[in-house]
């Protein structure tokens, strides 16, 4: 479980994050819905430990990131905007690498989970190709393993099908939900309203750093007498919707 | 966490050598200095065992060893966190539960084996170019190699340091490889100026990095090599490698090095 309470966070004199707020139950998908800039990668970056928020609070599964950000990160995966993979390295030792910073040593248990990653990710036909010669749509596939190869209790995810077309969106897609029914914890961002509408059990609208609204994606509907989750968006982001600024 | 630091030296040594262009490249710099140093000694045609021909043959000598230092370990520690800057690899990499300081570890130590790579390639090509060039060396330096190594490895993890320190700073190979080409002037404008100006290196300055790992092969080359100062001065170039590779950690914990500049 990730918890969130009133975070805030300023690079300078710009307020990236104002008051964000939300619990993301395990086994449920929690999507953040903003525009670009509305804070959404900011939030993410500091759930996962490696920007200090100003003020507020984070848990995962008990644990303060700010306090103990490699304890927290242990039972944490992240696959935020940076998807850098080393260029010179296959997709098999990409992930390898990443199981053994994740404390996989085991040589026989690493060997076997990263089977298990490659497959559920329809890599196994790439797996001896060095990444340099990879597909935006392949680099995310290697960049989502990475971020699952210790099997963590928890997700969280930065846009994940940015840039991806339709066929190659449909297998992160479908891993999210299969380890949703396992129990994971999972957020992800997103300005694709149909994507968040389809996956997300809860909703968190953020605009301007703050959350305005979240929620089911009937609910939020339904709170601001629209017929869809887009409508809905516009009037709880825009001066237009919110009856002005 | 070691373990973490010894898996990031392990890849980052398998990545390394897998980029062969640079470090051939590499080993063509560090070959560079004896070869010219026997050209040099043969054009001299015997003259080198004069005193003034064979300092300069010596002085030579000192700058192509100190360079070479800087010269192995160079690309790697561009690649190693320049280009995980470049190619947005970094924040994944402290996003696993990987501590700065185990980052900066174990990018380090594969780092220095290429720098010492580079030196021991330079000092064994030297070591063949003195046995058959005309310069006036005492039989007494195979004895006090020890001595020298104890001076001269400090120096090639000062170098490995300096330069993964610069290459943090940095964020992209181009712009590493700017600053590094400009850090090698160090180690050559020091050694340079030592040659022409011997009597800077007295008293303490013969235990500052560099001007004494310069005055040291001087003096091994000639045979009178102190182990008292080669084992102070490895001490002080320790020392400040350890200062530098905190700094950078500490770097490493910056938003704008992770992240960019917002």
């Amino acid at each position: 479980m990730i918890e969130v309470e009133q975070l805030r966070k300023e690079f300078r004199r710009v307020v990236a994050v104002r008051d964000v707020s939300f619990t993301a139950a395990d086994g449920a998908i929690t999507g953040l819905l903003g525009a670009n800039g509305a804070g959404k990668t900011t939030t993410l970056r500091m759930i996962g430990g490696v920007l200090k928020p100003q003020a507020g609070q984070i848990r995962i599964d008990d644990l303060a990131p700010v306090e103990h950000p490699r304890a927290a990160q242990s039972k944490l995966g992240a696959l935020l905007d940076h998807i850098g993979l080393y260029p010179r390295l296959t997709a098999r030792e990409n992930l390898t690498y990443f199981g053994r910073l994740r404390n996989i040593l085991a040589v026989a248990r690493l060997h076997e989970r990263v089977e298990e990653v490659l497959s559920l990710l329809g890599l196994e036909s790439m797996a001896d190709t060095p990444a340099s010669g990879f597909s935006q749509g392949e680099r995310m596939k290697v960049a989502l393993g990475r971020a699952i190869i210790h099997s963590p209790a928890n997700l969280i995810l930065d846009e994940p099908t940015n840039g991806l077309d339709v066929p190659t969106v449909r297998s992160p897609r479908s891993l999210l939900k299969s380890m949703r029914r396992h129990g994971t914890c999972i957020v992800f961002s997103s300005h694709v309203l149909e994507e968040v509408h389809t996956l997300s059990d809860h909703v968190v609208v953020i605009a301007k750093g703050s959350v305005v609204a979240q929620g089911t994606s009937q609910a939020l509907c339904e709170k601001t007498n629209s017929a869809t989750l887009e409508e809905a968006f516009v009037r709880l982001t825009t001066c237009e919707g919110a009856g002005g600024c | 966490m070691l373990t973490h630091a010894v898996v990031i030296t392990g890849k980052e040594l398998i990545d390394a050598i897998r980029d062969v262009r640079p470090l051939v490249s590499s080993a063509f710099y560090c070959l560079m200095g004896p070869g010219i140093v026997f050209m040099v000694s043969m054009a001299m045609n015997g003259r080198g065992q004069d005193r003034a021909g064979g300092s300069v043959l010596i002085g030579m000598i000192s700058v192509f060893i100190l360079v070479s230092a800087f010269l192995g370990g160079m690309n790697v520690a561009m690649d190693a966190l320049a280009g995980e800057r470049e190619r947005k690899s970094l924040l994944p990499l402290l996003m696993n539960g990987v501590a700065p300081r185990d980052v900066v570890l174990g990018k380090w130590l594969a780092v220095t084996c290429f720098s010492t790579a580079g030196l021991t390639i330079n000092l064994t090509a030297f070591l063949f170019v003195l046995s058959r060039a005309h310069v006036p060396i005492r039989s007494a330096i195979a004895g006090s190699a020890p001595m020298l190594a104890a001076g001269l490895i400090p120096l090639a993890l000062l170098a490995a340091a300096a330069e993964l320190g610069i290459s943090t700073a940095c964020r992209s190979v181009k712009e590493a490889h700017t600053y590094l080409s400009m850090l090698v002037f160090l180690p050559m404008g020091t050694g340079m100026l030592l040659v022409f100006f011997p009597s800077v290196t007295h008293g303490w300055w013969r235990l500052v990095p560099i001007i004494g790992q310069q005055w040291q092969l001087e003096h091994w080359v000639r045979g009178d090599l102190s182990a008292s100062q080669a084992a102070i001065l490895g001490l002080v170039t320790a020392v400040l490698t350890g200062l530098i590779l905190w700094g950078t950690a500490s770097l490493l914990g910056r938003d704008d090095v992770v992240y960019g500049r917002y």
